[in-house]
């Protein structure tokens, strides 16, 4: 949070940074610079998938942006089940999109090539940072035991039951422990870390990658971006629909509490679809209990708006 | 204790500082291993502060699990380190539990493939390290896949898999027994098995070298070469003609809603085909068996062979066939009582078919089929002239056919046919691939992995946004497959469903 962040950077972030200004000022103790020099949220892509791995960043984009995403990892807690996954967090090409046009996400670069220096100086900081935390472990380890043992002492003292012997005992063992414990190597406690340590807090690096969206943008993908933004701007809350048969499921509200209410199928304004996939849409959505919507932008420039329709099943007795 | 932890733990993360400190490592030990269970959903935002609070202490419990670093004991992870010029992990202490199901020796290392390395570090099992520094999880999804290891999609569908319990290995074609093989009821070589853990080393040069010092046979033993001779039948030999595929109606500009066809690889147009069955090799009608069971044989001699066909200065005569067949033994058969009755019942009710002496003129199948169409024929003699003396006559006749099914297949106009037909003919495809065998979770206890044994099905992994397989890859992937039947996993966006294609035979004899 303290990194001083170039010029040029500063001012692509104005449009974004003057708007949210504003509505910062008043909740967060932060000031203005500081809320627009926040560090950008890292997608890192693996096989053209944009993938987000810091949790405060998965946090992040879900509270300011709306994007919600799949989590598509194992969960720490509990690895050896599907109920529940955990991160990276899977988010789709239209998000990913939309993260880069407003300024609040980076493409994080997968391999840098280091310098032999910085790498050494890596492995020592690895090494000494693993030490340190071994000796504080043993202390911790220490004290645990020594609690444990006096709340055993106390417990016995309450009692009267115990005599002078026992009580000698006790005391004999807690001054051994004081001398002779060692918390065993094995037993230490090591992180496995999900996200990348260390970068994308680096300005220069984040600087470094602004534009680096590789997706082709073809009219497919052209339409299904302009229809996302364009919910998105109402506020509902989007997630994928293959297994609806179509594009996006629409929430009016976040997705964990509330069940969506539509399936939006996008389409251009000149595309002919066949009428048995309407049919085949439609009997699917009134199965399901939700609304098929058939969206289509118009084709007027970059910000044309967006055209709805539904399709409701009704009978004629 | 737990749950502060847990909030100091999600708040540091809101502020992207992932690392623990040693205290919290070392009081992750008290950790709570619950999910909590998500509650019913409801429909409509209404703003009330029930909602909120309810929606706030949902998202909370989310935020924790999600935040949530894993911690393990360092005397329970085995350290290994990635090898990026092999696309392995090689492991530097001992493997634990997993390796019963999972990884490899390789030059006297035990190895993993990377998709298992990349879900036993989800797992917390295995800490990585390259280049001295241990990989993150993100790390490993960044270098571990590839296209030429395993893709993300296809990782997906192994972790899902994986954390069911089911075992997953990689498929490999060369491990797929013949149709010979198969029907023979060979059980799977230690050799085969041994060549398919070789091949996983055979991508690296680096390899090689390592081949040499291992004492397993390289050459494949008799196995190998009598399946490629015996392959199949053998009237469809494997000689290939170029054969253009008849083009798709693309050009034709009907108005019709055009198809979906929004992937982008255009590959569906029109292939050549490779493949024909050649002219036979050999002409039965000029080769002749000898018939030495019968009571004639004594007096048969044998020709002397063709001396094109013997080797060198080799000279054979006639063979007389007396003295051979003294060597036979002829002596009469002692039938006991019931088998005499049982003998005595056929010969009352029963005619032998080799009683008739136009069926012994025949000298193979063919002409036997011929002799009984022919006699069904004359049995229906007459001919209505006004069906049989115009254009059109019919496909059948009454008495013809002795069961429905036959009849079908006289009036039948289309031949059904089945799935593996003509499929070894096909070209090898590149879009579509068996990745993985599935092993049933219930087997996990007595699995071995030198003799798994037959996979419970081969998995293939795709998108919805790509195209649906076809007739031909369908064709292609079940013959690669052989007995085992394959699955299609598709992955949209962290959801996986599976779909299975059955062949169906539509019924056509009624009883």
């Amino acid at each position: 949070m303290d990194c001083e962040r170039p010029a040029e950077d500063h001012g692509t972030r104005q449009n974004g940074g003057a708007g949210e200004g504003g509505e910062a000022a008043g909740a967060e103790s932060e000031g203005d610079r500081e809320r627009s020099r926040e560090p950008r949220v890292n997608i890192s892509l693996v096989g053209g998938t944009p993938l987000l791995w810091r949790a405060g960043d998965i946090r992040r984009v879900r509270e300011e942006d709306g994007v919600v995403g799949a989590l598509v990892g194992s969960l720490a807690r509990q690895p050896r089940q599907n109920v529940r996954l955990g991160r990276p967090l899977e988010i789709l090409q239209e998000e990913a999109s939309l993260l880069l046009e407003r300024g609040r996400a980076a493409v994080q670069h997968t391999h840098n090539q280091e310098d032999e220096e910085s790498h050494v100086k890596a492995v020592e900081a690895y090494q000494s940072r693993l030490e340190h935390s071994y000796e504080e472990q043993c202390v911790l380890a220490l004290e645990d035991k020594k609690a444990v043992l006096q709340r055993v002492m106390n417990a016995k003292q309450n009692d009267h039951t115990c005599d002078e012997g026992t009580e000698q005992a006790m005391r004999e063992r807690l001054s051994s422990l004081q001398k002779g414990f060692t918390l065993p190597r094995s037993a230490m406690a090591v992180q496995l870390c999900t996200a990348r340590a260390g970068f994308g807090h680096c300005p220069e690096e984040a600087a470094f990658l602004a534009a680096d969206w590789p997706m082709p943008r073809d009219e497919r993908s052209e339409t299904r971006f302009r229809v996302y933004r364009d919910l998105r701007g109402r506020g509902f809350y989007l997630t994928a629909a293959g297994k609806f048969g179509g594009d996006y499921l629409v929430y009016p509200g976040d997705p964990l509490r509330f069940h969506a209410h539509f399936i939006a199928l996008c389409l251009s304004m000149v595309e002919q679809l066949p009428l048995c996939d309407v049919l085949a849409v439609a009997r699917l959505g009134s199965n399901v209990k939700k609304t098929v919507l058939l969206c289509s932008p118009r084709d007027s420039g970059v910000e044309g708006e967006v055209v709805y329709s539904s399709l409701q099943w009704s009978g004629m007795v | 204790m737990a749950t502060k932890q847990a909030h100091a733990e999600a708040a540091r993360a809101e502020r992207s500082e992932e690392l623990l400190s040693p205290s919290e490592l070392f009081h992750a030990r008290s950790r709570s291993h619950k999910i909590p269970v998500r509650g019913q959903k409801e429909f409509l935002p209404t703003g009330s502060e029930q909602q909120k609070t309810h929606l706030q202490k949902s998202l909370q419990e989310h935020w924790t699990l999600v935040a949530e670093e894993r911690v393990e004991r360092l005397g329970n992870l085995v350290n290994a380190e990635w090898i990026p010029e092999e696309k392995l992990v090689k492991l530097q202490s001992p493997a634990g539990k997993f390796w019963q199901t999972m990884g490899f020796s390789h030059c006297g290392k035990q190895c993993l493939l990377p998709e298992e390395a990349l879900y036993l570090m989800e797992c917390g099992n295995v800490q990585v390290f390259y280049q001295d520094l241990p990989l993150s999880i993100q790390e490993g999804y960044e270098r571990f896949l590839s296209p030429e290891t395993v893709t993300l999609h296809q990782y997906q569908v192994f972790g899902h898999l994986k954390r069911l319990g089911y075992v997953v290995n990689r498929f490999d074609p060369s491990t797929v027994p013949s149709l010979y093989e198969r029907q023979l009821n060979l059980p799977l070589s230690r050799d085969r098995q041994n060549k398919q853990l070789k091949r996983k080393r055979s991508h690296s040069p680096g390899s090689r070298s390592c081949e040499k010092q291992t004492s397993i046979p390289q050459e494949d033993t008799a196995v190998g070469p009598c399946e490629d001779v015996l392959t199949g039948e053998p009237h469809q030999t494997i000689q290939s003609k170029k054969e253009q595929d008849e083009p798709m109606d693309s050009g034709s500009h009907v108005d019709r809603a055009p198809e979906r066809n929004w992937w982008t690889a255009a590959s569906s147009q029109s292939r050549s085909m490779t493949g024909l069955p050649a002219a036979l090799p050999w002409d039965f009608r000029l080769i002749s068996f000898p018939d030495l069971g019968s009571s004639r044989a004594a007096r048969t001699c044998l020709a002397a062979p063709d001396p094109e066909l013997l080797p060198g200065a080799l000279q054979v005569g006639e063979c007389k066939m007396a003295s051979w067949l003294t060597k036979l033994n002829l002596k009469e058969e002692k039938l006991s009582r019931r088998e005499r009755e049982r003998q005595r019942e056929r010969d009352r009710y029963k005619r032998s078919v080799n009683d008739d002496r136009e069926v012994r003129r025949c000298t193979n199948w063919a002409e036997y089929l011929e002799l009984m169409k022919k006699r069904r024929r004359q049995r229906c003699k007459e001919r209505p002239a006004h069906l049989w003396e115009k254009d059109v006559t019919p496909l059948s006749q009454p008495g013809l056919c002795t069961s429905h099914r036959e009849l079908l297949e006289e009036v039948s106009i289309i031949q059904s046919s089945h799935l593996l037909e003509e499929a070894s003919k096909l070209p090898q495809l590149d879009q579509w691939r068996i990745i993985f065998n599935v092993y049933q979770p219930d087997t996990v206890a007595d699995f071995k992995k030198s003799h798994p044994g037959n996979p419970y099905t081969r998995m293939c992994v795709c998108s919805f946004d790509g195209p649906v397989p076809d007739l031909r890859v369908m064709k292609q992937l079940s013959f690669q497959s052989a007995d085992i039947p394959v699955t299609f996993a598709v992955v949209d966006h962290g959801d996986i469903s599976f779909y299975c294609f059955k062949e169906f035979k539509l019924p056509s004899d009624f009883y």
